[in-house]
């Protein structure tokens, strides 16, 4: 089960020692679910790439974007400055990953590339319509994060390639977005149903949805009618939402609940962001 | 595998070892070094016994290759205070009744401990403390003298920030 | 009430192991370490019924590092059993659960242990299964253990075939009392496998020595009954085993039996060498002892004003593979049906049942989550459907002093009244929907203090300090601390003046062990016994210097006194070293068997309850209308406790059983799909977080026992009987859904409300 620990002093340095093994070889960010993986047996890679000390863990923003560096911890989103109202989803999510013993390590990009069905960030993150950044070999490209997750543990990330950053625009003044989890206990839960909500002042609404499908989904015919606004419209958006998505039996949960839960979890957010709105003048 | 040296500072002393680059900083320090008041349970960052320090935050070593800690500043249990000189939050832990097996309770001192040097001075509310340590699971007690420990320890080191300080 | 007479008894004193435990240096058995240890790895079974028909170990013991490998074969081939011999240390021709051990491995690390273990070939002939205990007790279903009947068990247990013990209690005449009743309601109920959850993982060390002696350093609830299991399956004299526990992570019962100990002192004979055996959290859900789970059926008779005119039980209860402790749990679940409750006419009968599931045991109050879930559930549905208020059906029909017991034992001591009245009053119990969603519900219970004997040797030491060896284990619950603070009343010191060693089975007296709510108790009488020989031995020593009369000594603020004579403690301890041999005493007790009637009971290990304590959970919580999210707002409990040694350390226990109670009742399950447990891991099987509590109230009465110290009755196991019943009653009255199969998920209420909508 061991491996060999490799600890490159840059990005390009990380890339070629990926490139050198392929399949055999696995980026370490945090580390908090690859290593249980390990442990479980369920990945046996050959070849740690640490991306510790590369620079990419900082949190930043240009005149229209944030930009979150993939190795920031989601500890560092949760007390993020920039993300305590407009994006309150953002600390809402990071705040419900484990423990804080796994917040202080785990990262905002392994939330991501992991691309577990259930990950809390990456329904927030489709909400905001966000855009990741990959380097490779070949030099970097983006691509959204819509397309860029493929099934539940599958992306469009080639072996070799480091996921950089999130990206997402500004949201306008007048807008909110709220965060919701459901789980057998009040902490420590893998989200049987996550819904995140995006909503613009004046026609734009974002929903999206995690464990109720192969990978987070976002739901446009919900969010047509979500535009709408109004107590009924959030009603009508969150069946649709429930009606749209395709949840599997486990032992965390049926089929049948999740549905039952997207349809409130989805009218609740909304709401929330509704009274956001209100509440805030925006 | 062959083994590497790792240079591991814990509770401010340097500790040199001979690692296999799998293993994780829990087991370098209970088999390794002998610290095992860092507790082993379900190695899965699910019960928190494991809890140590990492630059003052509170992380669960069964998860953490040692190779991750390499550079950084770990505090353990060992580190925390002695029975002569006991943290606040140990003392209070003591006084409140917040020990019974008492299994968990490194990783939940250290747990408080990292949250509260998060806010210095400051007296959190019970939700709080609730929603900081939850990433560890007590059987014994219901959890209820542990939040009234870390509260009352909490007033302590904001009323007398010297007795905590100490520590590393 | 007067202000108490004690100094150090009743008194919130610290804890005499805390400070060991607050900075790391407390050793737990899973801290031990022994020079050239090896470590131990077992191969399980992964399939539920499966003849063996090869198991190769050849790849496993080529592998550089291991030094052992051993099989059924390479072991003497004992069974051992708490009720009955059914279990063998590795499956030897037939598997009986998956998880079940087949093999173990000893090697210089622990990877190459696990790689070892992941060498050996096994090839199983699957055989037919059975996983639901209804199913089990049908005819021609297959049968777990085929050669039940040539097993040595305790004559006690009635069994047959895949039923592994059957107890019944009656009284009356059932069928008239149905007969002469207003109403008869009859209601089912089902209850899930629960883990004890302790955060120490089961570990042993075993290390052999010149003579062929083996010292097991381990984390058992039982030293001495581990020492003569050991024994057995060792196939030595009891007196060539030693145990030793040097700390413990919690066990709430599930340490009471083996788990690895065996394995390590098997794999250390054949190896020459420490061996350490340590579980995983998937071993612990998949082969430990756990609650096991339950079928009940519950028919009552009700007059028209709500007294209880007739009951009948059934109880079947699934003990997995092998018995274990499931035949005296079935049989005390039987008290449990009966409830605190007079009940004229009644029939209660438990089955214990095997299937090819894990082996089950006897988690804190064992029968008692699950039966209380049936009779407190059901006693709301009969109050709800006459019209009465559940707190005033129960108080038509508690038992009152002096009433009998389901045997036939009188009562004494009995506080249910009290309880349930200050519960309910606490509470807030006249506004029992205090608004949408939101409801209260209460659950009454009782239970007993084990009996079993305890031994301490006690030695007051020259510098007037005092060391207390006793048997018992401190589990944690503080109960040590307990016998000690009556200890140092006995002898007027104080409770910083005693120290506790770990139990040594060699150097210890014997004790029944901590289990049963006894250890304080238990210990503390053999405490008082002890120190009432000091005061004679001292007596004896001094009066004679001062020319007193042995009577008029008395031992106060950590000296001895008569009239104007005074020697200090430590003096006294001095002189007899140098004139007798030292202060040293063996104090003893044992809890007197209540008389009762043998015709009501058939095939009961413990037909009358010992110190019954009684107790009465209130809760209010909330429950979100649509995704059915409980959230607990309050939580009351109202609980006997005789005298309270350390009103500490008792709420300790009553918070801590509660929350047990809690992920009974709401989130915990360890769940089979088949013979597979699917959620073996601690992400999926969900004990209550610091976020899943609410506050504890605790209420403690003090109705004095006649056994226990200063009235103490037992204390540990009852917190964790009644949340399930209390918590669905409050659900009921908040949501008007009624579930009767725990644990009680926001699914499943949130389900059963939208099929009722629907």
């Amino acid at each position: 089960m061991s491996f060999a620990f490799h600890r490159p002093g840059s990005l390009d340095a990380a890339i070629a020692v990926a490139s050198e093994h392929g399949e055999a070889a696995r980026f370490l960010a945090g580390g908090t679910d690859l290593m249980i993986q390990i442990n479980r047996g369920r990945a046996a890679p050959k070849h740690l790439i640490s991306l510790a000390g590369l620079g990419l863990d900082t949190i930043g923003e240009s005149e229209g974007e944030h930009v979150i560096g993939a190795l920031a911890t989601l500890d560092a989103v949760v007390t993020h400055p920039a993300f305590q109202t407009g994006l309150v989803a953002l600390t809402q999510a990071s705040a419900v990953v484990g423990g804080r013993q796994v917040r202080n390590i785990a990262t905002v990009g392994g939330n991501i590339v992991n691309a577990s069905p259930a990950a809390d960030l990456v329904p927030v993150l489709l909400a905001l319509e966000a855009t990741v950044d990959l380097r490779g070999p070949a030099g970097t490209r983006s691509m959204p994060l819509d397309r860029f997750l493929v099934g539940r543990g599958r992306t469009e990330r080639r072996p070799d390639e480091i996921l950089t950053a999130v990206r997402f625009d500004k949201p306008p003044a007048a807008s909110a977005t709220w965060f919701l989890k459901a789980g057998r206990r009040k902490a420590m839960e893998i989200s049987v149903i996550c819904v995140a909500a995006h909503l613009v002042r004046g026609g734009k609404a974002r929903i999206a949805i995690g464990a109720a499908a192969a990978r987070t989904v976002r739901v446009p015919a919900a969010e047509a009618l979500a535009e709408k606004e109004g107590a009924a419209a959030f009603r009508e958006a969150g069946r649709i939402a429930a009606d749209a998505v395709s949840p599997i039996d486990d032992v965390r949960a049926s089929a049948r609940y999740r549905k039952l839960l997207v349809a409130t979890l989805v009218e609740r957010a909304l709401a929330a962001c509704a009274d956001r709105l209100g509440k805030d003048g925006r | 595998m062959t083994r590497q040296p790792l240079a591991l500072t814990i509770n401010g002393e340097i500790h040199d070892v001979m690692i296999e680059p799998h293993w994780s900083l829990l087991h370098v320090l209970r088999h390794e070094l002998g610290l095992t008041g860092t507790k082993e349970n379900c190695l899965e960052a699910e019960c928190g016994v494991c809890t140590v320090l990492l630059d003052g935050k509170a992380v669960n070593s069964c998860i953490l290759l040692a190779e991750q800690a390499r550079g950084r500043s770990i505090v353990t249990i060992e580190g925390l205070g002695d029975p002569e000189h006991l943290h606040p939050l140990q003392a209070a832990f003591i006084e409140h009744g917040a020990v019974q097996c008492g299994y968990c309770i490194p990783g939940m001192i250290l747990s408080a401990k990292s949250f509260l040097d998060e806010r210095p001075g400051r007296v959190p509310s019970e939700a709080e403390v609730r929603e900081a340590l939850s990433g560890t699971l007590c059987r014994c007690t219901g959890y209820q003298k542990i939040v009234d420990a870390v509260i009352a320890a909490a007033r302590q080191m904001s009323a007398r920030p010297e007795a905590a300080r100490r520590a590393p | 009430m007067s202000a108490r007479p004690h100094r150090v008894a009743g008194k919130r004193l610290k804890r005499i192991d805390g400070l060991g435990k607050v900075t790391g240096k407390y050793v737990y058995a899973s801290d031990f370490a022994l020079p050239g240890m090896l470590f131990g790895k077992i191969l399980r079974s992964d399939e539920a019924h499966a003849r063996i028909v090869r198991l190769d170990v050849s790849r496993a013991l080529a592998l550089p590092g291991v030094r052992t490998v051993l099989t059924a074969k390479d072991i003497a081939p004992i069974r051992f059993g708490t009720a009955i011999r059914d279990r063998t240390v590795f499956a030897a021709e037939v598997v009986r659960f998956r998880g079940e051990a087949i093999a173990a491995v000893a090697a210089t690390s622990l990877e190459i242990a696990e790689a070892a273990v992941r060498a050996i070939e096994v090839e199983y002939e699957p055989l037919p299964a059975v996983f639901d205990i209804e199913e089990a007790l049908k005819p021609g279903a297959p049968l777990v253990h085929p050669g039940w009947s040539d097993y040595q068990a305790l004559p006690v247990f009635d069994r047959e075939g895949n039923v592994s013990g059957r107890s019944a209690m009656a009284g009356g005449d059932v069928e008239a009392g149905f007969a002469q009743s207003y109403r008869v309601y009859e209601h089912h109920f089902t209850t899930q496998p629960v883990h004890p959850g302790y955060t120490e993982p089961r570990t042993a060390i075993a290390s052999w020595d010149g003579n062929g002696d083996v010292s097991v350093w381990c984390n058992t609830q039982l030293p001495f009954d581990m020492k003569n299991l050991l024994a057995e399956v060792l196939d030595l004299p009891a007196s060539k085993v030693r145990v030793v526990v040097p700390g413990i992570g919690g066990g709430f019962g599930g340490k009471l039996r083996v788990g690895v100990e065996h394995i390590a002192a098997w794999l250390a004979r054949r190896s020459n060498r420490p061996v350490k055996v340590m579980t995983t959290s998937e071993e612990e859900l998949t082969d430990a002892y756990p609650r096991q789970p339950t079928v009940i059926t519950l028919k009552t008779g009700v007059s028209e004003d709500g007294l209880l005119l007739a009951r009948e039980a059934r109880v079947l209860l699934d003990c997995g593979a092998y018995a274990n402790s499931g035949p005296a749990t079935a049989a005390i679940a039987l008290q449990i049906v009966a409830g605190p409750y007079r009940t004229p006419n009644f029939s209660y009968e438990s089955v214990a049942i095997y299937t090819n599931k894990g082996a089950t045991g006897s988690f804190r109050a064992p029968a008692g989550p699950m039966g209380n879930f049936a009779v407190e559930s059901q006693i709301d549905l009969i109050a709800d459907d006459l019209g009465i208020d559940p707190l005033e059906l129960r108080l038509r029909n508690v038992y009152r002093e002096g009433d009998k017991g389901p045997a036939g034992d009188v009562l004494t001591s009995v506080s249910i009244e009290d309880s349930l009245r200050r519960a309910a009053d606490a509470i807030g119990w006249k506004d029992r929907r205090p608004g949408p969603g939101r409801g209260k519900g209460l659950a009454c219970s009782w239970w007993l203090t084990t009996g079993g004997s305890s031994g301490v040797y006690v030695k007051i030491n020259p510098d007037g300090t005092v060391t207390v060896v006793s048997g018992a284990v401190e589990l944690g619950s503080g109960a040590m601390t307990g016998a000690a603070q009556i200890l140092a009343e006995e002898l007027g010191v104080d409770l910083t003046d005693i120290t506790a060693t770990d139990v040594d089975t060699n150097l210890s007296p014997y004790d029944y062990g901590a289990q049963g709510s006894r250890t304080a108790f238990s210990v503390g009488n053999a405490c008082i016994a002890a120190a009432k020989d000091l005061r004679r031995q001292i007596a004896e020593l001094v009066a004679p210097i001062w020319g007193v009369a042995p009577e008029t000594i008395r031992l106060e603020d950590k000296g001895v006194t008569s009239g104007n004579n005074r020697l200090s403690l430590a003096e006294v301890a001095a002189l007899s070293q140098r004139t007798g041999g030292g202060l040293i005493s063996h104090g003893t007790s044992i809890q007197p068997m209540p008389v009762f009637d043998p015709t009501r009971v058939k095939n009961h290990p413990l037909p009358a309850w010992t110190s019954h304590s009684f107790h009465t959970h209130a809760v209010d919580l909330s429950v979100d209308e649509v995704t059915g999210e409980v959230s607990i707002n309050r939580y009351v409990v109202a609980q006997d406790v005789g005298f309270a040694i350390n009103p500490t350390y008792i709420e300790g226990q009553i918070e801590g059983g509660v929350a047990q109670g809690i992920g009974q009742a709401l989130s915990e399950e360890i769940v089979y799909d088949g013979g597979r447990v699917s959620n073996a891991n601690l992400t999926d099987y969900k004990m209550p977080t610091m976020m899943d509590m609410p506050r504890v109230e605790c209420i403690l009465i003090e109705k004095p026992s006649v056994n226990g110290p200063y009235g103490a009755k037992g204390v540990g196991e009852p917190p964790c009987i009644q949340p399930p019943a209390a918590i669905a009653n409050a659900i009921a009255a908040a949501t008007g859904v009624r579930i009767q199969a725990l644990p009680i998920t926001a699914e499943k209420i949130a389900l059963a409300r939208a099929q009722d909508e629907d």
